[in-house]
């Protein structure tokens, strides 16, 4: 006879699995959590480049942790934790946005008169300048592959070499696109930087 | 990229997320580094990339507040459910 709480809690077994090395599911999951949680920062930020609101980039982060721990429970684990969770998100959030229109990159350099910085320290000057709002949004408004590319690239430190695989496209075609969105936003923002400079 | 491709066929773009990302090995770096001095095309292309990768680096969103507890307890309860994660989210 099957008692109500066994049926409340389903097929939960109080007694711990244990996996085909002889590590219990608690332990296995604790191990997962463990080499993967430094990942979070990366995942998170990726996830912003699919979801323009934070709760859903909560969602896919969380749902790209579960289909991690699957395939890490299925014995698939990889040499290198950042680059394999990267590539779960980007899978996901690929097929969950794939219908959704983006937005086109809305200022490039082409179409203005845009000249290279003439102040002997662009970096710096970026730095000490820009509000983190309008960074953000200047993200948002990059082509998706753009974003992402620079996300694995600049946020994350992956090499282009990892971008790619992560991305599943050829590592020229992954220079192309940093380097393109890095121009992106310094189109975008350098009026902005011209502006703070000027006050 | 190697340098005898870049001598013979120079591609401002390529050469400048190389060069900015610093994964240009060290002979092609010193061969780029001195043609910079006399290519207006990949100076800016320079320029531009390093603008555009220090803003890139700054615009890092911090992960909120509670996230990580929520991932942890995500993944202990599919641990302790003791079959395949169901994907759901929220």
């Amino acid at each position: 006879m099957v008692g109500r709480d066994s049926r409340v809690r389903g097929n939960r077994d109080p007694r711990p699995r244990v996996l085909d090395d002889g590590m219990t599911l608690r332990e296995d999951h604790e191990e997962f959590l463990h080499a993967t949680m430094g990942a979070m920062d990366l995942v998170y930020n990726l996830a912003r480049r699919f979801a323009d609101r934070v709760e859903e980039a909560e969602g896919l982060v969380q749902e790209t942790y579960l289909a991690a721990y699957r395939a890490w429970r299925d014995q698939r684990r990889p040499r290198r934790v950042e680059p394999w969770m990267a590539t779960i998100c980007l899978n996901l959030g690929r097929s969950r946005y794939r219908t959704r229109e983006r937005r086109p990159i809305e200022v490039s350099i082409e179409d203005r008169d845009f000249r290279a910085p003439e102040v002997e320290d662009p970096e710096g000057a970026a730095e000490a300048a820009l509000d983190r709002e309008a960074l953000y949004d200047a993200m948002r408004r990059l082509p998706e592959e753009q974003r992402v590319a620079i996300t694995l690239v600049d946020l994350a430190g992956l090499s282009t070499a990892e971008a790619a695989r992560a991305m599943g496209s050829p590592r020229g075609t992954v220079l192309s696109r940093l380097h393109r969105g890095r121009r992106g936003l310094a189109a975008l923002l350098w009026d902005e930087v011209r502006e703070v400079e000027d006050r | 990229m190697k340098i005898w491709s870049m001598k013979r066929h120079h591609d401002p773009e390529q050469n400048a997320a190389e060069y900015v990302s610093g994964e240009l090995p060290a002979r092609a770096r010193r061969w780029f580094e001195r043609h910079l001095l006399d290519c207006e095309d990949c100076w800016r292309e320079v320029l531009l990339g390093r603008f555009g990768r220090r803003v890139a680096e700054d615009a890092r969103e911090p992960v909120p507040l509670g996230l990580r507890d929520r991932v942890r307890a995500k993944v202990s309860l599919s641990a302790t459910d003791g079959d395949s994660p169901t994907g759901s989210v929220g």
